[in-house]
């Protein structure tokens, strides 16, 4: 029976946060320090699939999970593409999915930055030089940074946010 | 395995003597592995065996084209048939690219028409549904990317897209009947699709989805490739079905040349499948709790399943299992030292499972939200040919695994446990049943894993063979034909091409705002729809 009172007696469901990874600590911080001096604490990001096989998309969701928690470093994924700094794009640009992705960047508010993930994105990886794809996210949208991997693990994407914070401020 | 002429009672044998007498044999019929046969029909003889078929309570699970097959000249349909565990392929040949549908009689022949007119250009007579499917309305008219004559090549298109060539939703009109467009840019961490929801208030009056944004050219991709190089072609087909694809794909070329997998080969692939399958069951589960706001569950899934995923790294170098599979077996093999750890962790692992379970299973709010949410049918099953664990929480009797065992699962097979409810609750009950299925399947297989090799040196034949996998979604279709050393004909079909239909079904009834749980409970990829 579930009522208030046992509620209130009953063990709290919690338990030690995973095994710390300093690897991640590490890189966590140091782009922690890079938003509190660049982003005003705070970056926001807009996901955006314009043709990958999701194995990019569950690597970047992980990024949310326990091990990693990457919002207690200041990084949010957002909905909407007008409250977003940077524009994370997977999967190689598929004509299907070119109107939607250029209404996507559009939509950003500048200063903007385009981040592809995944070996797709960054050239069209296997499906360079075919019918349906119009090949990396470089060809429509200007590229801020690469971030290669099939599919790039999540401390390979925090790596590659850090060098993207660290450049990001030296852009003319 | 070897290749097997089918039993008397066997429903296709059955099928076949009744259609087509008893001179039909061999080699008018030719026999494959798992109670496979296929027939080639003339058209009075198709249009005779469609509408018996269909009393027969025969489900369509899939339907391709094919072109120049068996020497021939121009396309050739071919309609693959399941019932009570054997199939029948029926093999026609048609003439001027036309033919008449049978969408009316199989639904499932909806989309597999549509795609057919748009790969090959084939005009469906009498089809009720003549839009455009896989190459969306910025591909120049005319384009047929999946014919011989066209070289897979960059094409141009265009960018301006006239009123007319809009692609139309069907119409729901009527008082207090409104639109809400969804897609196909989604709020969340999500691949891309549309969902024109029809709604009534809050209730939603039907949905219509439409998909193949992130089509990529799969099958057309390994046409004229080497056999050995489709296997990451196979694996990017969905990333969390790396796999099960894979192991379709090597299982449909190790059919078609006579390639005998070494036992050891298949004890390690099975441990691949089932881990890859409880890695998608968990991520599902958290979903689902995400989607009605109870983070405590989601986290604690979410957590496993990062372990379990860190544990595949352990194993095999990839989180997500990808460069194991090759044809002829496995690429690596894995030290008995490995395993007894990965059976070690997997007992606390499932005691970890039985924790979380019982935390979201005592919990009243969660199963209020999930309880009577997204019914799917039973009756549905059969017309959509609806498979895996959403067939499963509805009363269905579907596993691959059982029906069509491949590889060890005539030895480790899972006991089919079906609910009947079909809605979200039992599709989460379900799906974690499935798990601690699954890791009980590995345990037992760690324990009697044999010596041995690991891959055969057999070299691949010419010639063309179907294989059925069960992935995480369900059954997963895959028709390869090699032809001279190279790939002429990729053809796969996920569940998730099949169970969309489900979800729209699934979701009018119910208020928008459930709309992301029902979603998620079938957790469908586009990817492996949109190829």
């Amino acid at each position: 029976m579930v009522n208030a009172f046992s509620c209130l007696i009953k063990k709290k469901v919690t338990e030690t946060r995973p095994l710390p990874d300093d690897e991640i600590e590490q890189i966590g911080r140091a782009i922690k320090r890079e938003i509190d001096a660049r982003f005003g604490r705070s970056l926001a990001i807009r996901e955006l699939d314009a043709g990958s096989d999701n194995a990019a998309e569950i690597e970047i969701n992980n990024l949310s999970n326990a091990f990693y928690d990457v919002e207690r470093f200041g990084i949010t994924f957002v909905a909407s593409p007008r409250h977003a700094d940077v524009l994370l794009m997977t999967g190689a640009v598929t004509h299907n999915m070119e109107i939607a992705t250029r209404k996507t960047y559009d939509a950003m508010s500048s200063p903007k930055f385009v981040v592809a993930v995944g070996d797709d994105a960054c050239d069209g990886g296997i499906y360079a030089g075919t019918y349906a794809v119009l090949g990396g996210v470089d060809i429509i949208l200007p590229v801020d940074l690469k971030i290669s991997g099939n599919p790039p693990s999540p401390t390979q994407i925090l790596t590659g946010l850090l060098a993207l914070m660290r450049t990001a401020g030296k852009k003319p | 395995m070897t290749i097997q002429v089918l039993p008397d009672d066997d429903a296709a044998t059955r099928a076949i003597r009744q259609l087509f007498g008893t001179a039909a044999v061999p080699p008018r019929i030719t026999y494959g592995y798992n109670r496979e046969c296929s027939i080639e029909v003339s058209e009075p003889e198709f249009a005779l065996a469609i509408p018996w078929l269909a009393s027969r309570k025969f489900v369509l699970i899939s339907l391709f084209c094919v072109e120049c097959f068996r020497e021939g000249a121009g396309h050739s349909l071919l309609y693959v048939f399941e019932r009570k565990g054997s199939i029948l392929t029926l093999v026609r040949n048609i003439t001027g690219a036309r033919a008449t549908s049978i969408a009316t009689i199989f639904p499932s022949a909806t989309w597999p028409e549509r795609e057919c007119r748009d790969g090959f250009g084939i005009e469906f007579d009498g089809a009720f549904d003549t839009r455009r499917l896989i190459l969306h309305e910025s591909y120049p008219a005319g384009f047929h990317p999946l014919e011989k004559s066209f070289s897979n090549t960059p094409i141009t298109t265009t960018r301006d897209i006239s009123a007319a060539d809009e692609y139309l939703f069907r119409k729901v009109s009527g008082e207090g009947i409104y639109q809400v467009p969804v897609g196909p840019v989604h709020a969340g961490i999500i691949e891309p699709g549309h969902f024109r929801f029809s709604v009534i208030g809050e209730t939603v009056f039907n949905l219509e989805i439409r998909l193949f944004y992130t089509h990529r050219g799969i099958e057309k991709l390994a046409e004229g490739k080497d056999p050995h190089d489709c296997i990451k072609i196979a694996e990017a087909v969905s990333g969390d079905e790396s796999v099960a694809n894979a192991t379709g794909f090597c299982m449909a070329v190790e059919r078609s040349s006579g390639i005998t997998v070494p036992d050891r080969a298949w004890y390690l692939r099975t441990i691949l499948c089932e881990s890859e399958r409880i890695c998608s069951h968990l991520n599902d589960l958290a979903g689902m709790l995400t989607d009605v706001a109870f983070p405590l569950g989601a986290s604690q899934f979410a957590v496993l399943r990062e372990e379990m995923v860190r544990e595949n790294e352990r194993l095999t170098g990839s989180r997500f299992l990808r460069g194991m599979l090759c044809i002829g077996g496995v690429s690596r093999d894995i030290s008995t030292d490995t395993l007894a750890g990965f059976r070690d962790f997997l007992v606390q692992f499932r005691k970890q499972c039985k924790i979380g379970l019982s935390i979201v299973l005592s919990t009243p709010s969660v199963i209020d939200r999930f309880s009577q949410t997204g019914i799917i049918k039973k009756q549905l099953l059969r017309p959509l040919n609806i498979t895996g664990p959403a067939a499963r929480a509805s009363g269905g009797v579907v596993d691959v695994r059982v029906n069509h065992p491949y590889g060890m699962y005539d030895r480790f097979s899972p006991a089919p446990r079906p609910l009947c409810d079909g809605d979200v609750l039992a599709r989460f009950t379900v799906k974690a049943a499935e798990i601690m299925d699954s890791l009980d399947l590995i345990k037992q297989v760690i324990n009697t894993m044999p010596d041995g090799s690991i891959k055969s040196d057999e070299p691949i034949r010419d010639g063309c063979a179907l294989a059925l996998v069960e992935s995480t979604r369900g059954q997963n279709l895959c028709w390869v034909w090699v032809r001279e050393g190279k790939i002429n004909r990729y053809k796969v079909r996920t569940a998730s091409y099949c169970n969309w239909l489900a979800l729209e079904h699934a979701v009018p009834g119910n208020i928008i705002a459930d709309f992301p749980v029902i979603n998620k409970s079938l957790n469908l990829s586009y990817a492996g729809t949109d190829l």
